[in-house]
């Protein structure tokens, strides 16, 4: 390793992760470099300032820069420094003739307090001609849009930058997940030996670099086998510490990356990052077999070139995965279409199954769902699915999962390869052990490395540490079939699987709120049903004894002596016959009120009260009644069962003022803001508050039946008619004095 | 001396049906009759319509089940709960074989539980039955026959 830099001790491949490639110390010596102060005084030089212009490095720090390019060159200059505005990035200033034949490009930057002139060696002794680069990106970008693929534009790329630049190899390539580099495009002379297709290990390319890379979008190494130029002083003066070369177009490279593009026989290299949304998304890397110059012009045509084709190639891919996630979206939301189509969520899942295997390009999915377990398509068995949702459960927390090589992390899964190689799985509950699960198959790869990358590893591992100063030599085809493991997962397929899972945690809550209600529903009826049977049992058999018990005693001898008696039992019979008749009728009709559906609409309540009076006014003959009716509203509620109500409520306060000479009913509404509140007050027999809370029970009656005719049922219709309505029923009452009935009924009807 | 059975019984009917069947039955005992659960207690408390009655308790409560205002239960709960009334016997007669029903007189403290038969013949027969068997044979706990007043 003749062309290490003697700064740097020999170093093993392990550590190039810490090689400090931005200050290497030195430059590549096809140019030379001065970092000046801001009066323009040479603070350093690089020490091929001899070879470049004759002139001493030593001699030249501390000097005027006048003194050390010569007075013609810097009055040149001069303007050009003064003229830019010179930043972070070099810049062109001018081409200078420095010397008798020496021409140079000057590119200026300014960093870490210093003004760095990089006077690059040109053949030409004119300008730098960027006219000619305008036509060619204003051509490129004509045909890149043109096509279609993003291969068909890195394949481009690489000819117009093979063109420009004249190297011998152009290739694009795209880092992966793991940052392996990919060969997409190649142009290339027949002498070079292709890489198309083949797969540069992502060590190829360190940590640091990779950095500098999204930095500093261009680099050119002009000749593998250059000597570097060191800086002197070795320091930065103003710093005190190593010149940070970051940006500096002549910065010298890595020794390791030096021989390792000798053992690739590339003596010149130049790779031009592509960004894409920030991220470092491949590089066009040029190789040439000997050394080769690239002129700050071409240079700066190739990277436009790159801006391009990364500006294209985000834009397709941005394409490309929107149309990838919008057939995935179609997909879920028919899925989600069907997901609500029954009450058994699970059903309605594996009605979808087709979908859900087209959702995840899957070969197989299963729904494990209350201990039910579902398949469908090419999946694992039973039990290995089971074991499987029993290893998520303890191991994956986060609402997907996803892997394309299941039995690198869940061993036993090297068993099922066939269909479960990859999994996407999600649970559908927190609680509970609900999971859905996609299986991908095995796809077995063939991938074509340049070189083993295995081997370096190896090497870097268990070699001497002098074994290991050699990067690797082979860059020979080297295949490796890759098992077990499935075609990757999408990211949009594991975006929208979460998003599917949000949705279906969405139905479920619905579901289980539907249920809540259900059960509350249930509840509810199920207490009347018990109040039914109840009734049935005792108040309907009551009736029914007393038919019995009368008749019989009519058919006794010593009775049918007695007209009174007689007559008494017959009416008691005929009493008991209609109350069982009536008490039939009213449970019936308490069971149907629960059922039937409410057709709201709205009501005008006076008119309603109206009607219910004149339907009474049998019941009031000759009594002498009062009825003082309030301005009602209109709410909006089922006529007919809001009818039936105010019937029952009036009935109730024409029954219980029957005692009184003179009944006075009172009818009065008030707007309680989100409710209408009714309120029917009499000044009839009352009841004691102690019981009010038996008033809408279901056959409770606070009055003895002599006094008040009714089966107890009234009230219970009443209150269950306003629940349904979403209102509530309540009563006030004075024994002897009075009752109120109040009923509500929200003015936004929840049904 | 024979002490008064209370019949408790809302439904005229019903009462008119016990009434006669105790009369068949030849008891000699007097029939008070409360038509709801707060008319007994003020029977069994010597209060309201009854404060200036004879004082002592009656040998039997037949008690409905069922009634306006304050049910058997409550009735049943009141006298269980009451040092001088503890002890009277009652028993429940209703038209209800709900389990809760027999369940809750029992948890109570009931001392029988009859469910009216819908036969007249086998109805008058459990009256008869009941009478006699209370308000005959039973030996009534002693101080059922005295109301002492509490000093």
């Amino acid at each position: 390793m003749s062309q290490a830099n003697p700064e740097h001790p020999p170093m093993d491949l392990s550590s190039c992760d810490k090689e400090p490639i931005r200050t290497p110390g030195s430059i590549q010596p096809h140019g030379f470099l001065l970092a000046l102060s801001p009066t323009l005084e040479v603070l350093q030089a690089s020490e091929n300032l001899e070879q470049m212009i004759g002139a001493d490095a030593a001699r030249a720090i501390g000097q005027p820069l006048e003194r050390v390019i010569g007075e013609q060159a810097s009055l040149q200059l001069r303007p050009e420094l003064d003229a830019a505005g010179i930043g972070q990035r070099p810049l062109y200033l001018c081409t200078l003739g420095i010397g008798p034949a020496r021409h140079f490009d000057v590119l200026a930057h300014r960093y870490d307090g210093l003004l760095i002139l990089e006077f690059e060696a040109v053949e030409r002794a004119s300008a730098a001609d960027f006219r000619h680069l305008h036509r060619q990106v204003g051509d490129f970008l004509l045909k890149v849009s043109d096509s279609a693929t993003a291969q068909a534009m890195c394949e481009l790329a690489a000819q117009e930058i093979r063109r420009v630049t004249g190297f011998g190899r152009v290739m694009v390539y795209k880092f992966d997940e793991e940052g392996h580099g990919h060969v997409l495009a190649e142009c290339r002379d027949d002498a070079y030996p292709s890489y198309l297709g083949q797969r540069f290990p992502a060590s190829d390319i360190p940590r640091q670099a990779r950095e500098l890379y999204m930095l500093n979008r261009i680099r050119l190494i002009q000749d593998a086998n250059y000597t570097p130029a060191r800086l002197a002083p070795p320091v930065n003066p103003v710093t005190g510490t190593a010149n940070d070369l970051s940006f500096a177009a002549l910065r010298s490279v890595s020794p390791i990356h030096l021989q390792y593009m000798r053992n690739m026989g590339t003596l010149a290299s130049m790779s031009v990052s592509l960004m894409v949304k920030g991220q470092l998304w491949g590089l066009i890397s040029c190789h040439h077999a000997t050394p080769c110059a690239v002129a700050f012009d071409k240079r700066t045509a190739c990277e436009q070139l790159g801006q391009i084709l990364a500006m294209c190639v985000e834009s397709r891919e941005d394409a490309s995965e929107l149309q990838f996630r919008l057939d995935v979206r179609r997909i879920m939301v028919s899925m989600l279409a069907g997901l609500t189509q029954s009450a058994d969520f699970i059903d309605n899942l594996s009605s979808v199954f087709p979908a859900l295997l087209q959702f995840a390009r899957a070969g197989g999915a299963a729904i494990l769902f209350d201990d039910r377990l579902l398949t469908y398509g090419d999946t694992p068995g039973e039990e290995a699915i089971r074991d499987l949702v029993g290893w998520l459960d303890l191991h994956c927390h986060g609402d997907v999962f996803h892997t394309d090589h299941l039995a690198a992390l869940y061993p036993p899964a090297a068993a099922m390869c066939g269909n479960a190689a990859g999994l996407l799985a999600m649970p559908v509950s927190r609680i509970h052990k609900h999971y859905l699960l996609w299986f991908r198959p095995e796809v077995v790869r063939t991938v074509e490395w340049a070189g083993n990358p295995h081997q370096k590893d190896a090497d870097g591992a268990n070699a001497a540490p002098m074994a290991q100063l050699s990067p690797r030599t082979s860059f020979a085809t080297w295949r490796e079939t890759i098992t077990g493991t499935s075609a990757p997962w999408h990211g949009g397929e594991i975006e929208l699987a979460s998003e599917f899972r949000t949705a279906l945690l969405g139905i479920a809550l619905e579901r289980a709120e539907q249920m809540a209600e259900l059960a509350e529903e249930l509840g509810r009826a199920n207490k009347e049903l018990e109040a039914f049977s109840y009734s049935v049992s005792h108040d309907l058999r009551a009736p029914l004894r007393h038919i019995v018990g009368f008749s019989d005693l009519l058919l006794e001898p010593a009775t049918s002596e007695n007209l009174e008696k007689r007559q008494r039992f017959l009416r008691n019979i005929k009493d008991s016959a209609r109350l069982a008749g009536k008490l039939v009728d009213d449970l019936l009709s308490f069971s149907q009120m629960g059922r039937a559906a409410l057709r709201p609409t709205l009501v005008q309540m006076g008119d309603l009260v109206r009607s219910c009076i004149d339907k009474l006014t049998l019941d009031v003959g000759q009594r002498q009644v009062e009825w003082d009716i309030g301005p009602l509203p209109a709410m909006r509620a089922d006529p007919t069962f809001v009818q039936l109500a105010l019937y029952n409520l009036l009935s109730n306060a024409l029954k219980f003022t029957s005692q009184k000479e003179r009944a006075v009913i009172t009818i009065r509404a008030s707007d309680e803001g989100a409710e209408w509140v009714l309120s029917i007050a009499d000044n009839g027999a009352g009841f004691n508050m102690d019981y009010v809370h038996k008033l809408f029970g279901v056959f409770q009656r606070l009055h003895r039946m002599e006094d008040f005719q009714g089966t107890g049922i009234g009230l219970a219709n009443v209150r269950r008619i306003i629940e349904r309505h979403g209102g509530r029923v309540w009563a006030t009452g004075v024994q002897g004095e009075g009752a109120t009935f109040y009923f509500s009924i929200p003015k936004e009807l929840h049904i | 001396m024979l002490k008064p059975i209370l019949l408790v019984e809302d439904n005229p009917h019903d009462l008119e049906l016990t009434l006669i069947a105790l009369e068949k039955s030849q008891l000699a005992n007097e029939v008070i009759i409360a038509r709801d659960g707060a008319e007994a207690l003020d029977y069994l408390f010597c209060r309201g319509d009854h404060a200036a009655r004879q004082v002592g308790n009656p040998t039997v409560v037949l008690l409905d089940l069922k009634l306006p205002k304050i049910d058997g239960l409550e009735v049943l709960k009141e006298i269980r709960g009451t040092a001088h009334l503890k002890s009277v016997p009652v028993v429940m007669l209703t038209s209800s074989k709900e389990e809760q029903d027999l369940l809750r007189s029992y948890e109570l403290g009931v001392n029988a539980y009859v469910v009216k038969p819908v036969d007249f013949e086998e109805f008058v027969r459990a009256i008869a039955d009941l009478g006699i068997f209370w308000a005959v044979l039973n030996e009534p706990p002693p101080g059922s026959h005295r109301y002492v007043k509490p000093q």
